[in-house]
């Protein structure tokens, strides 16, 4: 393998603000034929470590990831100017009540949906189709940067791509963004969503939804 | 001279338009059945030329479809035999007199003139009557009169011009009777005799556990409702006021999200708003504003806002407005027609109601200039006009209900024969720390038609100071409040009803009696709604009402409507809500456990029928293919029922033995 072919994937993932550990890269090189092209090599690079877990992949300087105070409650407002790669963990749809969310879901496991007063059975698509619908929101999320510290983010203005459909595991970039008492403040202007999910994470996830969400309700019930 | 046999479907339609062909018809009795007369007059039919007239009715259906003698016995058969044993028509024994009445006066007779209702029931009823007269009498003619209301002129009108009976309703409703008899009686007998050992035992005999086939999914809807209020649980949710003080006035700010269920989240946005402390008015926007005048009445908006604003249930309803039409005081009282024809002098009908004392003065500002033309809905049954009152009749001379459902009547067809509602809104929107926030208010210019039609509510709010774009100011007060989302509350009869017709169960003429009869059978209780909850339910009922504020204009309206309603159900014996009993809720958890896609208490099986009934009507499918096509769907879940019977009767026992022991 020509050591151009590594250089060419490695500047491909940098533009996109992502820094593959070299242990990733040598086992990304370890897998792939000689014969295949260029391009095709940028993208499968760039599929795989979009579906990985960005804590074992991604060795970022420390410019891209976030700084150490972050989570300070104290501090009232700061500035992240990144680029900083992070992937989402949990996302919640903070503009419904968890209830009627839980109530959205069995209709759809019932295979019935609502329009207006209507009743309407559900024809199953053909995708396994237990992706929940667009969710309004505005969302709150659970993101965690390359080193894997974690921090919560609320989304102040709609942001094409956030929802509770969207994967776990998605990456994203983040730039110029205001973090506020240690929540970022995503908007549209500072979030670039790359995409990509963790499968395990995603499944288990998506799985235990309608039980988290009983259980928080419930939890909120005895807080009281 | 012809001899032209009339008949109605009941002894009042007979007596009601007898004396308007006849100004006076001399009325005979009929031997055993002293509720029924056969009047004589002389008439000069257009078609017929002078002919001497008997005018009698039946009393709804003559015949009745059976089992054979030996499926009528619960014992005689499996129930699953029920859905091919072969069935007859016979005339019921409680009939019987009225058939041979019809069957005497057709022998003398050349014509046969059928004046039943003019709707699905009644081309069915009136071809029972054909069948019974020319078995008497092969060589008449026959033919149908075509009315909707029993107004002098009307009818006069209608027996200029007779019709013919329509086969194809019929055969709909023939259809609709085979399917009823053979599902009732296989469901009905599955059910009873598998489950009723469990039920405690009131009284001698075992309790019958009917089946119907609109009544299970009308049940389901109560049940689907029960169990939503009953699992609800509460949660918090946050939000942000904005008040500021202008001209001596406190406007008061609400923020455009509702509100949040995320406290974190909503300090952080209210932290931005107090550090920014100046808003920033972003729009300010006075503009005309209508509140819409009510479509044309059609039977379920009758009987969803009779049920919600005349403290009635929609069968009494129904029954009150059965009575008026009967009296020739209101239109046919069984209609989806939401639009008058072009061609109907409205003004004549309004002139009538000019010496009422209440609205006798608004319709005579109809009369000098306040008229304008209905609004057209978007629903025309082709068969009748939307209700409007016909005749004038003084309120006192009325029973109660009936006084109530004419006064509706009248006022709703003023109110649509008058104008919109005039108003000026302004909205005021404020940018507060990246936050829009809003200030709304109405101030009613004219009311117009809400001066006839106490039903709907649109009222000033607070008058509004006066706003600039580019505005700063900075807010007397921001403040963050906390709230509980509340339970929704339980199905109340207006609501069941618009759910069951978005659903397609029972016809507009039938619902009434299919919630009566989930009442009867015990499945449900009917209580009138009053305690509390709705008040803070405004706020965020479900999570998800909190965010209706955002809508504007027309949504303002409907509010106007939902405070008129709450006004009216906070005291007692408002709105009826409905709970179902034990039992309605197990049949109905059985018959989802047995199998979701195709349970009985949902509303599919049952809409998929209408829909077939309605291909009937319109020539596009014929009634044996659909009575076959339904009974093999419906036979599908009875054997899958009758297998998993077990799963029924667990329902059984948790919810009515367990619960009545435990």
């Amino acid at each position: 393998m020509p050591p151009s072919i590594l250089t060419d994937i490695t500047a491909h993932l940098h533009a996109r603000n992502l820094y593959p550990t070299p242990a990733w890269l040598q086992s990304f090189v370890s897998t792939i034929r000689p014969s295949t092209p260029l391009p095709a090599l940028k993208s499968t690079a760039l599929f795989r470590l979009l579906a990985a877990d960005i804590t074992s992949t991604l060795a970022p300087p420390p410019s891209a990831v976030f700084p150490p105070d972050i989570l300070n409650a104290r501090i009232q407002a700061q500035f992240l100017e990144g680029p900083i790669v992070c992937q989402v963990l949990d996302v919640d749809d903070v503009g419904h009540s968890k209830w009627s969310q839980v109530e959205a879901i069995e209709a759809k496991e019932r295979g019935e949906m609502t329009k207006g007063r209507e009743i309407v059975r559900v024809v199953e698509s053909e995708d396994g189709a237990d992706a929940l619908p667009e969710s309004k929101g505005p969302h709150k999320l659970l993101l965690q940067d390359a080193k894997g510290v974690k921090v919560y983010a609320i989304e102040l203005m709609p942001v094409e791509g956030v929802s509770v459909a969207m994967s776990m595991g998605t990456k994203l970039v983040l730039r110029n963004c205001e973090v506020r008492r240690g929540v970022v403040v995503f908007e549209p202007a500072g979030v670039k969503i790359l995409g990509g999910k963790i499968e395990g994470l995603e499944k288990a996830w998506r799985e235990g939804l309608k039980q988290r969400l009983i259980d928080a309700v419930k939890a909120g019930q005895e807080g009281d | 001279m012809g001899r032209i046999l009339c008949v109605a479907e009941k002894p009042s339609i007979a007596k009601a338009v007898a004396n308007h062909l006849s100004g006076g018809a001399r009325a005979e009795d009929v031997r055993g059945l002293p509720w029924v007369k056969n009047y004589k007059f002389d008439y000069n039919f257009h078609r017929w030329g002078p002919s001497s007239v008997t005018f009698t009715c039946v009393a709804g259906h003559v015949k009745q479809l059976e089992f054979h003698e030996r499926y009528k016995k619960w014992m005689g058969c499996r129930p699953a035999d029920l859905f091919e044993a072969p069935v007859q028509t016979f005339i019921a024994d409680d009939k019987k007199i009225i058939a041979k009445n019809i069957e005497t006066q057709a022998r003398y007779a050349n014509v046969l003139f059928i004046w039943t209702d003019c709707d699905r029931e009644g081309e069915h009823i009136g071809a029972e009557i054909r069948e019974i007269a020319l078995k008497a009498n092969p060589n008449m003619q026959v033919c149908r009169a075509r009315f909707s209301n029993i107004e002098r002129a009307h009818i006069i009108n209608a027996a200029r011009n007779p019709v013919q009976l329509d086969e194809l309703q019929a055969n709909a409703v023939s259809a609709r009777i085979e399917l009823d008899l053979r599902l009732g009686a296989a469901f009905t007998r599955l059910q009873t005799l598998s489950l009723q050992s469990l039920i405690p035992q009131q009284g001698e005999q075992g309790k019958v556990i009917s089946y119907g086939s609109c009544q299970f999914p009308t049940l389901g809807f109560v049940v689907d409702r029960y169990l939503r209020v009953r699992n609800f649980v509460p949660e918090t949710f946050w939000y942000i006021k904005v008040l500021h003080e202008k001209e001596g006035i406190n406007v008061r700010f609400t923020w455009s999200r509702g509100h949040l269920f995320d406290r974190m989240a909503v300090t952080i946005i209210f932290e931005k708003c107090l550090i920014a402390k100046r808003a920033k008015v972003i729009k300010m926007q006075k503009k005309p504003t209508k509140k819409w005048k009510p479509l044309p009445l059609t039977t379920v908006e009758l009987q969803k806002l009779g049920s919600r604003f005349l403290r009635m249930s929609s069968q009494e309803v129904m029954t009150a407005a059965e009575a008026l039409y009967t009296k020739g005081f209101i239109s046919y009282p069984r209609t989806e027609t939401d639009q008058f024809d072009k061609g109907v002098d409205l003004k004549k009908i309004i002139e009538k109601q000019q010496q009422d004392g209440h609205w006798g003065a608004f319709a005579q500002g109809l009369m000098n200039g306040g008229f304008t033309q209905p609004r057209n809905g978007r629903n025309n049954d082709k068969a009748h006009p939307p209700i409007h009152p016909v005749n004038y009749v003084v309120s006192s001379t009325l029973a109660e209900k009936e006084q109530k459902v004419y006064e509706f009547v009248v006022r709703r067809f003023l109110a649509c024969c008058s104008e919109d509602a005039v108003g000026e809104s302004t909205d005021v929107e404020v940018d507060y720390g990246g936050e829009i926030f809003n200030a709304h208010g109405l101030i009613v210019l004219a009311r117009n038609y809400l001066d006839v039609y106490p039903y709907d509510r649109w009222e000033s709010s607070q008058n509004l100071p006066q706003y600039v774009v580019g505005e700063i100011f900075e807010p007397k007060e921001a403040t963050m409040h906390d709230g509980k989302t509340t339970a929704p509350g339980y199905l109340t009869e207006p609501e069941l009803i618009a759910l069951m017709d978005a659903n397609g169960i029972g016809t507009d003429a039938t619902m009434a009696e299919h919630i009566a009869k989930i009442k009867e059978r015990e499945y449900v209780i009917a209580r009138p709604k009053g305690r509390g909850a709705a008040i803070e339910g405004n706020n965020g009922a479900g999570g998800r009402g909190g965010r209706g504020g955002r809508g504007r204009g027309r949504a303002r309206g409907g509010r106007g409507g939902g405070a008129a309603a709450a006004q009216n159900g906070g005291g007692a014996g408002g709105v009826q809500e409905f709970i179902p009993t034990t039992l309605g809720v197990a049949l109905i958890e059985g018959y989802d456990k047995v199998g979701f896609e195709t349970s009985l208490s949902k509303p599919f099986l049952r809409k998929e029928m209408e829909v077939q009934m309605k291909a009937i009507c319109e020539g596009r499918s014929t009634r044996n293919d659909v009575v076959h096509q339904n009974l093999e769907q419906y036979r599908a879940v009875f054997n899958r029922t009758a297998q998993q019977i077990n799963v029924l009767k667990a329902a059984i026992r948790k919810y009515v033995v367990d619960a009545n022991h435990g």
